[in-house]
């Protein structure tokens, strides 16, 4: 059963054909169905392993089809869908080729069955995304693109030494549950964590998806990280340090998120903390903690997707997405409004809304495993996230002080993009069923909305949005500067460079004073010669060939003398 | 292109009509009286069901509400004091950033458009963006 169209086949010859087609419709169009198509031909296959062959003696396997990669292959498809509709109006070609090379790198990373193929496809995601940030065509876009670069590769570059390493202990690359212990499982499992933005590694996604162009930061959003938390989620299920490392995601880009200024810099700190609750399932590692897990991937690409788009409307129409320079578009942009609110509720857990079903599984394994301290980490996020994604984006956006935007509604395929993605969140929120069904650990009836989990809930967020308007009234709200804030990009950024400046100066000091120092004693050094085989030199002088004659003489004498006495 | 002013209700979109009451004097102090009530019904809520806890701790009568108000009180004040910190001027890390690329002047009017900005670019055809339209 090898003669199967291969999903990121579909996009590459996609991606080869666009630059051939007219700019248009058609091209669109074609791009629309892309994904479609890709996820049609497999969408319906039996589980099992196809498209199985040996190559350099490496059992490789390019579509490896089960509960777990058929969904996360469903929602990148989804996502590849909306994103491209988004990007309706972009008539840009390193664009359009990139974003489906890089869905199709996802989706592909996603089906391998092995360590090499899974490189491959890991090592695209890198490469075809980052023209993504480059064709915002500035300066600046430029080198974040290429810092972007530097740190997925590495990423990737791990990765291939954790296979290697892998292949020598063991004689086999397949991609299966491993445990933390051998120098190549560790490889691997940092090469997850950077592209899943662990603390401390986490740095990239902030400084690069806000330099990213309009329609490139929603795509981003939605295939980068969810392809390493489901690296996570197949590789590492129930390594308990993912835990500790995932309740610190949750909790620590809150505080950066509340006092910056970029909203589409705010939603990559949120996204960085959504991460942290996926990550933790992946931790605990129970069925109910798995699918949590992937349920979370599911709805959080939607809403995240949903909230990107909507700044990224916001930017479409004004230039901007500074907190500071926006306020009052609720009188321009009334339809872009509404979308946003809806992924802010979502992504805030609101009864009734994608996030509240997805993110009561994590929390509900949690607390059935004993947890508290993590179970009261994510409960202290969930707030936290209130505080950035459901209140500060729409507020500051759409409300707060008008600044003066008179502009157009979103154009209307934004608006669409926007509306299909909205519909997932609310459908999902309100029929929760639709979702679970697909999920792919076996668990007993998981119900979400009992009268505990939505007074509770309820009253958590209602009471932070209350502490959120008494602060806004008494004025203690942190103020939207236009101001930049540090974070551990600042090491490689500016006490790298500092560093390696002092160094290279204390070198260069060094090496031209030895320099000096050799050229003093060579220069006394010629200078002694000089001295005495110089033209003036005692050694260098005219000798008449009397004197010699003479010397001569003496030295035979001296001989003849020696002899005979 | 149209200045702040000259926008009269007639002109907006029948659902930013029904938001422009938040703009009236005193809108602050009615929609914070609407929220003291919400919270006051859900906080009242607590005596009404059988709470199913997986904590002791969750079984105190209403423990999410004060625990929802004062941590986000926490992270706002943490985040100020973590902003004495960390904060740099927007063109701190200059040409190595787009911070400062696309934007306009802090306080200059949001009417013009920034020459060479991605708005700017937007209008031009075959511009970075497509053909959108930044402003009316």
């Amino acid at each position: 059963m090898n003669e199967v169209l291969l999903p990121p086949l579909i996009y590459g010859l996609g991606a080869i054909s666009i630059p051939f087609l007219p700019a248009g419709k058609l091209r669109q169009a074609l791009m629309l169905a892309v994904p479609v198509l890709a996820f049609a031909l497999i969408g319906n296959l039996p589980y099992g392993d196809y498209a199985v062959f040996n190559a350099a003696g490496l059992h490789i396997g390019l579509l490896r089809i089960d509960a777990l990669s058929w969904i996360f292959a469903l929602i990148f498809s989804i996502a590849a869908f909306i994103s491209l509709l988004y990007a309706w109006h972009v008539d840009d070609r390193v664009q359009q080729v990139t974003t489906l090379l890089y869905a199709g790198s996802a989706i592909g990373a996603v089906f391998a069955a092995d360590l090499v193929s899974l490189f491959v496809f890991w090592e695209g995601t890198a490469i075809a995304s980052v023209f993504l940030i480059w064709a915002r065509r500035t300066e600046g876009s430029y080198r974040t693109g290429m810092r972007y670069l530097v740190i997925q590769v590495f990423s990737g570059v791990l990765l291939l030494a954790g296979t290697v390493l892998m292949y020598r202990d063991t004689g086999s690359v397949a991609f299966n549950a491993m445990t933390l212990g051998s120098t190549a499982t560790w490889c691997i499992f940092i090469a997850f964590g950077v592209k899943c933005a662990f603390p401390l590694l986490h740095n990239w996604l902030q400084d690069s998806y806000p330099a990213a162009t309009i329609t490139g930061t929603v795509t981003l959003s939605a295939f980068t990280t969810k392809l390493a938390v489901y690296a996570l989620a197949r590789g590492f299920p129930g390594t308990e340090l993912l835990i500790y490392i995932g309740a610190v995601m949750t909790l620590f880009p809150v505080f950066f998120a509340a006092i910056e200024n970029n909203l589409r810099r705010v939603l990559a700190y949120s996204l960085n903390n959504q991460l942290g609750f996926m990550v933790v399932g992946i931790g605990i590692g129970t069925p109910l903690a798995l699918n949590g897990t992937v349920a979370h991937a599911f709805c959080h690409i939607l809403y995240k997707a949903l909230l990107f788009m909507s700044m990224g409307a916001v930017m479409y129409r004004t230039g901007t997405s500074k907190a500071s320079e926006l306020g009052g578009l609720y009188k321009s942009m009334p339809f872009t409004m509404v979308f946003c609110i809806i992924g802010a509720m979502s992504i805030s857990a609101f009864p009734l809304f994608s996030g509240f079903v997805s993110k009561s599984l994590i929390l509900s394994a949690s607390a059935d495993n004993g947890y508290f301290f993590i179970w009261l980490a994510l409960i202290t996020a969930s707030v936290g996230v209130l505080e950035h994604s459901g209140i500060k984006i729409p507020y500051f956006t759409f409300f707060a002080h008008d600044n003066g935007w008179r502009v157009k509604e979103a154009p209307v395929h934004m608006l669409l993009a926007m509306g299909i993605a909205a519909a997932f969140c609310v459908g999902i929120g309100v029929f929760p069923g639709l979702l679970y069904q697909y999920l792919p650990y076996k668990m007993e009836a998981y119900v979400p909305y009992t009268t505990t989990h939505v007074v509770t809930q309820l009253q958590l967020l209602i009471f932070a949005g209350l502490a959120f308007a008494l602060l806004i009234r008494y004025r203690l709200y942190p103020a939207e500067i236009r101001a930049v804030n540090l974070d551990t990009d600042w090491i490689y950024r500016r006490m790298l460079p500092i560093i390696v400046g002092f160094f290279a100066a204390m070198i260069g000091t060094i090496w031209k004073a030895a320099g000096q120092l050799t050229q003093y004693y060579v220069t006394s050094l010629i200078r002694g010669i000089y001295a005495t085989h110089g033209p003036h030199g005692p050694l260098a002088r005219t000798w008449p060939s009397g004197s010699m004659v003479l010397w001569v003489a003496v030295i035979l004498g001296m001989t003849v003398l020696l002899t005979y006495v | 292109m149209t200045s702040h002013d000259d926008i009269s209700p007639d002109d907006m979109h029948w659902l930013s009509r029904k938001l422009l009451w938040v703009e009236k004097p005193g809108a602050g102090k009615r929609v914070l009286i609407v929220l003291l009530a919400i919270c006051a019904v859900l906080a009242l809520a607590d005596f009404a069901y059988h709470k199913h806890a997986y904590f002791h701790i969750e079984e105190i009568p209403f423990i999410y509400a004060v625990y929802g108000f004062v941590s986000y009180a926490t992270v706002i004040f943490l985040a100020k004091g973590l902003r004495l910190i960390i904060r740099r001027p927007e063109d701190y890390y200059a040409q190595d950033s787009t911070e400062v690329e696309d934007e306009r002047p802090a306080g200059s009017d949001p009417s013009t458009l920034i020459p060479g900005s991605l708005s700017d670019r937007a209008n031009r055809p075959g511009g970075i963006s497509g053909g959108g339209s930044a402003h009316e």
